[in-house]
């Protein structure tokens, strides 16, 4: 996996390099307890990010439209303590997660009719006919067929374990966010500093995609982000809500002199995703009314972590944030003030969304939990400041994973 | 796609998966790594030719999906529900590409009269015949994945890592302006000792080259196996090109059009080469398209047809166990007149050895 950088000044007391056997095994009985709780005889998965959970697989993700497609899928028994793989991809690794011939299986089609029924043949040698199934993404191809695979119709949806599993992160899942953001803020700084007049969209996300990968990440997860915002709402795009349009794609546009670049990208490093978040001026130095949106933004990220921790309701994050902006919604409508982060760019929890506020009221936080909080400031006829920020909650607090400037508007 | 849907009898077909979406509405979406969870992310009404998209702003969408259509992100599953019930369509028959156990529930109470089935057959039945249009947006994106392969291939030294020869192919790719890529499997060391993470290529190896970009929604796949340095392996290593070299020609043959796709199989055999456990065949459009051609699906491949205008990227995969792989990847056009090879990456030979590029 490459060296991994100890920076461990959180106080967390994180592994300078994860250990990905203990990480395995950690996720492993989570998973199970889980299942045990909710009385889940079997979860079969399909979502990369279950699949990766549940098996400690990892692989270079690809474009959706083939990773829907060509996919591990994973099997987890109650009673067992390793898990099924049905993999594309070289088996050959799967003797560092542990599998055996018995558990290490080839690949499934699960979109085509033989491949379901060559899948539920095996199925059934695993799982007893009356055992209760849930499972996370279901083909069309595995509707049209489901007594074969399935008891019940519809069956019990896995996320009733997954969410709770993946909520809080072991010391080691921590340790792979920590050094997958470390890779992100490295090759950003790469970018920053070729930042100039007369550069595409697309140069920088060249120099980005470069850096990530020397660096040893192992996939790119969002096409990197470099929306230059306009002074005004009316040059954005129409929106369905009348809110601001981002995120737009990059392309080939030149940047000029003062262009405010809103920059949006993430990689992943043993399976987990980094999110980064800042907002630039091309070539140039923000204005002073531009360096008082970034002012109202610190004051509102301030706000919102000086209420975090653990056991506060969602809720209070969005009234903290609400309070300093006159009872506004300091972040996009079609978004979140914050979501979490970890083997998805984004997952639960999710704050401030149309979810609602009782929603919100309902989720707790918890220690260990990983959260972006990512507010806006928008100046209609000034442009606006976004950033965000990757933070761990504590019993007592919150501790701030990310360690990038805010220049040129701050230190 | 409205032809497909009248042969499947589908009043409505709701879509979930990237490449379906991208099919059906044309419009650029934006791009993440991996699966994503099921949600009706574009709608389409056989009786009046509408597309509903999932999309809370315009931009790149073209003029005959009104604003009217587009519905933004939300979090509340209820609220697709909404949209779905608001489409005036009383379907008697609804497809869908696939769903969540969520979803399972919530689509027959959007649409309480319908059946819902497997929009899967009408989906790859409208995809899997490529239009002149969709070829030259393949034949587009091949040549970035090939300039782009080649800027990697130009990098191959010992010493050098997997993954910074990746991050060569990266850079060049969105230089050339696609910053989407396909896969990111980009080199691998397929030598006997095999891909060990991190640890750099050696002299002796043998590096498999899998270059794949997607390019105003259109794939472009190929790939090549290339040796760092021969370094005294040269007979068995010559012998292992050779030999896949003949597999090629024999894949290229058995793309006549019409043919079953259980030739391309046969292929392997008449080579007298293992045929691998996965695909040797699939096709080249959205993503992943029809047809998957795989030892493990063999009634599948004795179905699907070479029909001209399917696209299939070939896999041509031989291995000897003293010096490892030589895997090649490439995307054929089947014509009426025959099988087009549409990539054009040289291949190693002994006369070009240490001049990949």
């Amino acid at each position: 996996m490459g060296a991994v950088v100890d920076r461990d000044a959180t106080g967390l007391d994180l592994p300078s390099v994860p250990d990905f056997a203990r990480m395995r095994r950690d996720c492993g009985v989570r998973l199970r307890s889980g299942m045990a709780e909710a009385g889940i005889d079997a979860l079969v998965l399909l979502g990369n990010s279950n699949v990766s959970y549940a098996t400690g697989a990892t692989w270079p993700l690809s474009d959706a439209g083939r990773a829907n497609i060509e996919r591990p899928v994973a099997v987890v028994l109650a009673d067992d303590d390793t898990p099924h793989l049905f993999t594309p991809f070289f088996p050959a690794a799967a003797d560092e997660l542990g599998l055996d011939d018995d558990h290490l299986h080839g690949p499934t089609y699960l979109d085509i009719d033989e491949g379901v029924e060559s899948f539920a043949a095996t199925l059934t040698g695993l799982i007893p006919g009356l055992a209760t199934v849930a499972i996370d993404d279901i083909t069309g191809a595995m509707h049209q067929r489901h007594e074969l695979l399935f008891a019940d119709w519809p069956p019990r949806a896995a996320s009733e374990v997954m969410g709770t599993a993946r909520l809080t992160k072991t010391p080691d899942e921590l340790a792979c966010l920590r050094h997958s953001l470390w890779i992100t803020e490295q090759a950003m700084a790469a970018v920053q500093e070729r930042l100039q007049p007369g550069a595409r969209q697309v140069d920088l996300t060249a120099t980005f995609l470069h850096r990530v990968f020397e660096l040893g990440a192992e996939a790119n997860v969002l096409d990197p982000i470099w929306q230059v915002m306009p002074d005004h709402q009316a040059d954005l795009p129409w929106t369905t809500h009348g809110d601001i349009a981002c995120p737009l794609l990059s392309s080939e546009r030149e940047l000029a002199k003062g262009d405010v670049l809103w920059v949006d990208a993430g990689i992943s490093y043993g399976g987990y995703h980094s999110d980064f978040g800042r907002t630039w001026v091309v070539g140039d130095e923000p204005s002073a009314r531009q360096q008082a949106q970034y002012e109202r933004w610190s004051e509102i990220n301030t706000a919102v972590l000086s209420v975090m921790r653990a056991g506060v309701p969602a809720s209070d994050l969005t009234a903290a944030a609400m309070e300093v902006c006159d009872g506004e919604r300091p972040w996009m409508a079609h978004f979140y003030l914050g979501h979490g982060l970890g083997l998805d760019s984004a997952e639960v929890p999710y704050v401030g969304t149309d979810l609602g506020d009782s929603y919100d009221h309902r989720q707790i936080m918890t220690a260990g939990t990983v959260l972006m909080i990512e507010p806006i400031v928008w100046d209609e006829g000034h442009s606006g400041y976004r950033s965000e920020n990757m933070i761990v909650v504590t019993d007592d607090g919150c501790v701030d994973l990310s360690d990038y400037s805010y220049a040129p508007y701050g230190n | 796609m409205w032809a497909a849907m009248e042969a499947h009898d589908l009043d409505v077909l709701v879509m979930g998966r990237m490449a379906n979406m991208r099919y059906a509405s044309g419009v650029p979406i934006l791009w993440n790594a991996g699966t994503r969870p099921f949600g009706p992310g574009c709608v389409a009404v056989r009786a009046t030719r509408d597309i509903y998209l999932l999309s809370t702003w315009d931009e790149g969408v073209p003029d005959d999906i009104p604003h009217d259509h587009l519905y933004g992100i939300t979090w509340n599953p209820m609220n697709y529900v909404k949209v779905l019930q608001g489409i005036d369509a009383r379907p008697k028959r609804v497809g869908t590409d696939a769903m969540s156990p969520l979803f399972a529930q919530l689509l027959p109470m959007a649409f309480p009269e319908a059946a819902i089935v497997d929009g899967g057959p009408a989906l790859s039945q409208a995809r899997r015949i490529k239009t002149n249009e969709e070829v030259d947006a393949i034949r587009a994106a091949i040549i970035v994945a090939e300039t782009s392969m080649a800027a990697a291939v130009a990098d191959l030294r010992s010493g050098v890592s997997e993954r910074q020869l990746a991050g060569v192919f990266m850079d060049a790719m969105a230089s050339a302006g696609v910053t989407t890529p396909l896969t990111q499997d980009v080199a691998r060391i397929v030598s006997t000792r095999g891909s060990t993470a991190g640890e750099p290529v050696r002299a002796e190896d043998l590096v498999a080259f899998h270059a794949g970009v997607v390019a105003n929604g259109y794939a472009g796949e190929v790939g090549r196996t290339w040796p760092v340095e021969l370094n005294g392996k040269t007979a068995a290593v010559t012998e292992l090109y050779r030999r896949s070299d003949l597999l090629w020609a024999a894949l290229l043959d058995a793309c006549t059009p019409g043919a079953p796709a259980s030739a391309v199989l046969q292929a392997y055999r008449t080579a007298g080469e293992p045929i691998p456990t996965l695909p040797i065949g699939r096709g080249l459009g959205l993503g992943y398209d029809d047809p998957v051609i795989v030892a493990a699906l063999p009634t599948t491949a004795a179905t699907e047809r070479l029909d001209p205008g399917v696209v299939v990227v070939l896999t041509a995969s031989v291995h000897d166990d003293a010096v490892g792989s030589v895997i090649t990847h490439d995307p054929v056009l089947i014509t009426a007149d025959g099988p087009e090879v549409l990539s054009h990456a040289p291949r190693w030979n002994p006369q070009n050895a240490g001049a990949p590029a």
